[in-house]
């Protein structure tokens, strides 16, 4: 269960660096990680290294500035998704992964929620023709799957951790991921007391509340347009709701990944890319690869801090990467 | 005073309230005693607004509520202009309008007006374009003029609780995300912690409907925005000057009511504004806006606006501000309206017609242009004597109390929209 404080940042690097939680922490990752490659090269996904910079980038994030590149003369953003590259790479393999490093200058608001990072990874999954129950799925057996390899490849760094290992119970006796709507899940809030506005994504404290009381990791399907950038796929049975989900950590540890069903029609791409007041000028390679057709695809992102952080037992998301960029913290 | 001329709005007027401030709102005062007035006969109406009159009744029951409460014969100075604007407290029914990106407003001017803006505890727009064409001040030096001097400028002298910052964001710059830029900037957190932060999409503008911004660059500056906006040589080939084209943007009611979701999504500590063009359906778009969330929904009258745009549309495009008025019939939400606005009379007429509040955009600009240190505060100095004079000349002591049967318009009230309903509920 992590503490509502967190924990203070460290004062310089070496201090960070020489800790034994952060040298445990990071065992676990390079667990975390080796796991999650063997679950995906299982389930037939090619690893692909995809672009670090590029003309256009994921404006999906909530508030966050992307950041700049002066790439020869021409404005470049740092990746703040892999997504647009995903979509295209699935006219090469039908199934890929890649581990992606993502910059977002996020509000400084967040940097007390203990779980947003400037600058994270995501184990980022796209598999063309899949639906969403099939990419949650893929998400639900890699979790479970790092869960399992880290508790038996790494006792002696959880034991460091103080890492309670019975509260993986319900997650590795393989019972299903519970299923809830985003509608669903805001009239649990509402039913507690915490006004959540159903119209918008569920805010922070509220997504913190519902982790809170659960014993395994769950999925929230249904997010209102809106609330998701253009390449979540509307539903067409639904209008208004969107084919897509977020996966939840238990114990008040909160989201671990998002993901859906992907738009791939070029016209409703161009629609959905006003609706989230994009100018659909700056997509042009994207968009001409979309106008030449590209699969339809599901897929997600699953935060690797955020899932070591989990895994960890760890009260903030920096304490797992060894030079951790806070929102709006000044460090190397 | 600078080269700054305003030909088609009444420079003079303005000057002389930057000046003079209240004094000015009284004929000349050397006549006083020995002239007789009157009206004007030779006064031509402008537009319908113009030619709307103010009407107060004979019988006042709202005059004699504030006798019972005041215990003594109310005056237009118990009239108390402070208004909720957009989700902001405002020390007046007013607030400052974007400018825009000429050259009129990159100079000092758009300091000065924040400054004095801040001063007053009204509102203000800091246009869309600012941060494109002057940057935002943070890595790069914007000469003092980014927004981040404008906001520096007006959050200095407001008083607490009052006023706020709304910044402006069009499709055009969508490229260079001002509102996630402000939004994750250190110098915005005492506005946001305060409330007093608002991003305003900009759906159109009223001098030029259904185009986007236009401006006429040196060469130089326009191989550099060559990739975001359509460059024409309309001067010829050889001249050091050409003509900057941006795309208004494509709207639809899905696309407007998602893109405020969107907003209200991505930024939930700041207010939602929405700027629209004076189009024949701006009643069902207002309505549209509102009922996505929009803390207030500012029209620009056809009359409105700074900017350079083609005479043609100068001339003959988009609604006049009364019949924008006039189709939104009873508005839905916070309504804020600007076009020519610059005295107590055309502002009251527009608040009876349903206005929340009224934007200062050219006159405010004239203002500092005459005097940096305090012609905007004279102006609305004036213009807020005025406001209280004419609210209480027709029984009423707080500008939300005014109603349509205050104002008498020529071509009456009747021809809103039909009422279409719109999708979505009120948050």
């Amino acid at each position: 269960m992590p503490t509502e404080a967190g924990t203070k940042l460290p004062a310089t690097p070496r201090e960070h660096l020489s800790s034994p939680v952060t040298r445990a922490t990071l065992k676990v990752q390079h667990e975390i990680l080796a796991a999650a490659r063997e679950h995906l090269a299982n389930v037939g996904c090619t690893e692909v290294l995809l672009p670090v910079i590029g003309p256009v980038t994921d404006p999906g994030a909530r508030g966050a500035k992307q950041v700049d590149v002066d790439y020869y003369g021409h404005r470049y953003k740092l990746m703040t998704s892999a997504i647009l590259y995903k979509q295209a790479t699935l006219t090469m393999f039908d199934r890929i992964y890649t581990i992606a490093p993502n910059v977002r200058l996020e509000p400084l608001e967040t940097a007390n929620t203990s779980r947003h990072l400037a600058e994270f990874h995501q184990i980022d999954v796209e598999l063309a023709g899949a639906s969403r129950e099939e990419a949650m799925s893929v998400a639900e057996g890699t979790v479970r799957h790092v869960v399992r390899r880290v508790t038996e490849r790494a006792p002696a760094e959880l034991e460091i951790l103080g890492r309670d290992t019975g509260a993986f119970a319900d997650l590795l006796t393989g019972a299903g991921f519970e299923r809830r709507t985003h509608a669903a899940a805001v009239a649990d809030l509402r039913d507690i007391g915490y006004e959540q506005d159903p119209g918008v994504e569920i805010e922070w404290t509220g997504e913190a509340l519902l982790s809170d009381k659960a014993s395994n990791a769950f999925f929230l399907t249904d997010y209102p347009k809106g609330s998701r950038g253009f390449y979540d796929k509307e539903n067409r049975e639904n209008p208004g709701y969107l084919r897509n989900f977020d996966l939840l950590a238990p114990e008040g540890y909160g989201e671990l990944a998002s993901g859906g069903e992907r738009e791939h029609d070029y016209a409703t791409i161009i629609a959905r890319m006003r609706e989230t007041g994009e100018n659909p000028a700056k997509y042009g390679w994207y968009l001409a690869m979309a106008r030449d057709g590209i699969p339809a695809s599901a897929g997600f992102g699953l935060g690797l801090e955020r899932l070591t952080r989990y895994v960890a037992g760890l009260d903030s998301a920096w304490q797992a990467t060894a030079y951790p960029k806070v929102p709006g913290v000044v460090a190397p | 005073m600078s080269a700054l001329r305003a030909e088609t709005f009444p420079e003079a007027e303005v000057r002389q309230r930057a000046r003079l401030g209240e004094g000015a709102v009284f004929p000349e005062r050397s006549g006083y005693g020995h002239a007789l007035y009157g009206a004007d006969p030779g006064h031509v109406a402008t537009d319908e607004l113009d030619a709307a009159r103010v009407v107060p009744p004979v019988f006042m029951p709202e005059r004699l509520e504030q006798l019972v409460e005041v215990a003594r014969e109310p005056l237009h100075t118990d009239v108390d202009l402070t208004t909720a604007i957009g989700g902001f407290r405002s020390a007046l029914p007013y607030y400052l309008s974007a400018f825009g990106s000429t050259q009129v407003a990159s100079v000092d001017l758009g300091v000065a007006a924040s400054r004095q803006a801040g001063a007053l505890g009204i509102p203000m727009v800091v246009g869309e374009n600012v941060v494109p064409v002057d940057g935002y001040g943070r890595l790069t030096d914007a000469g003092g003029r980014g927004l981040l001097d404008r906001i520096r400028a007006y959050t200095q002298p407001v008083p607490d609780e009052l006023g706020g910052v709304v910044v402006q964001q069009s499709t055009e710059d969508a490229d260079a995300e001002v509102w996630n830029l402000v939004y994750s900037d250190p110098s915005a957190l005492p506005l946001l912690d305060s409330g007093r932060l608002a991003f305003e999409l900009k759906v159109g503008q009223g001098a030029k409907p259904g185009l986007g911004g236009m401006t006429v660059v040196g060469r130089e500056t326009a191989s550099r925005l060559a990739g975001q906006f359509a460059i024409q040589r309309i001067y010829g080939e050889d001249d050091e000057n050409v003509l900057r084209c941006a795309s208004p943007g494509t709207f639809t009611d899905e696309i407007l009511r998602q893109q405020i979701h969107l907003m209200r999504n991505n930024y939930p500590r700041a207010r939602v504004w929405v700027k629209l063009p004076p189009g024949r359906d701006i009643g069902r778009a207002a309505r549209v806006a509102w009922k996505a969330g929009a803390d207030a929904v500012t029209v620009d009258g056809a009359e409105g606006g700074t900017g350079w745009a083609p005479l043609a549309f100068l001339s003959g495009v988009g609604l006049p501000l009364a019949e924008c008025l006039r189709r939104i019939g009873e508005p839905e939400g916070c309504l804020l309206v600007s076009g020519r606005i610059w005295e107590g009379l055309r502002a009251v007429k527009c608040l009876a017609a349903g206005a929340t509040a009224t934007g200062l955009g050219r006159a405010a600009l004239i203002a500092v242009d005459e005097d940096p240190e305090q012609g905007l505060a004279r102006l609305v100095a004036a213009l807020a004597l005025e406001t209280r004079m004419l609210i209480s000349a027709v029984g009423k002591y707080r500008p939300g109390a005014l109603s349509h049967d205050d104002i008498w318009l020529p071509g009456g009230w009747a021809g809103s929209e039909v009422s279409v309903p719109v999708e979505g509920a009120h948050r």
